[in-house]
């Protein structure tokens, strides 16, 4: 897994995230490292600290990791936690969650860095569908 | 003055994510830019999401333009790389 820039994908639900990781996978390959923090600690819908700070470490290779959340607590938590451990190699992404990860995860297979996986979720919020 | 080349393929499926990101994947070997154009629209290789939004379906035929020093290679590459994603 090393030598690609790894995504989390933050998520009220588990099986969104897995569902999107499975897109992702078809999408972008095996390559990159997609992790998941979906759901609240009882495997219910919210959104757990712990599951994200996890998901993150998971993630992790020498290129960094970018953090896809959702919507609502998903970007409030991993904001918060990615705030109380700063760390220049994850940066939290403000993207359309579906979008942005295939985005992000299909760069990332090219073997890009940081910043460009980073740019490419982000010009998610300008691809029109049709 | 950069090296230019460019084909047409004949789309054996539709340019849905997975030959999308193929293209992506292939493209990105190259030194050159790789663009696909279909009817009005041009998007580039590098963005998987453009590439979904060209709207290419099975039998439709789209360009693969590059340009670069590697431009002849980038373009055989993609052109198979759409040949063959199903």
């Amino acid at each position: 897994m090393s030598g690609t820039v790894g995504l989390v994908l933050v998520s009220h639900s588990a099986d969104l995230a897995a569902g999107l990781r499975d897109l992702l996978r078809q999408v972008a390959g095996d390559a990159v490292a997609v992790t998941l923090a979906g759901g609240d600690d009882d495997g219910g819908l919210g959104t757990s600290y712990e599951l994200i700070r996890d998901a993150i470490a998971e993630a992790g290779s020498g290129e960094g990791v970018v953090v896809l959340p959702d919507l609502g607590s998903s970007v409030l938590t991993a904001k918060a936690l990615l705030e109380q451990h700063p760390d220049p190699k994850v940066r939290l992404i403000d993207a359309p969650f579906v979008e942005g990860a295939v985005a992000a995860a299909v760069i990332a297979a090219t073997g890009a860095d940081l910043d460009t996986v980073a740019t490419a979720a982000e010009e998610a919020w300008h691809a029109r569908k049709l | 003055m950069p090296e230019s080349s460019e084909t047409t393929v004949v789309l054996p499926a539709h340019l849905h994510a997975r030959p999308a990101g193929q293209v992506v994947v292939t493209a990105a070997k190259f030194t050159s830019t790789v663009e696909i154009v279909y009817g009005a629209k041009t998007a580039n290789a590098r963005g998987v999401l453009a590439l979904l939004a060209l709207g290419a379906t099975a039998g439709e035929t789209v360009t693969v333009r590059a340009t670069g020093p590697d431009a002849p290679q980038a373009v055989e590459a993609v052109a198979t790389a759409l040949h063959t994603t199903e």
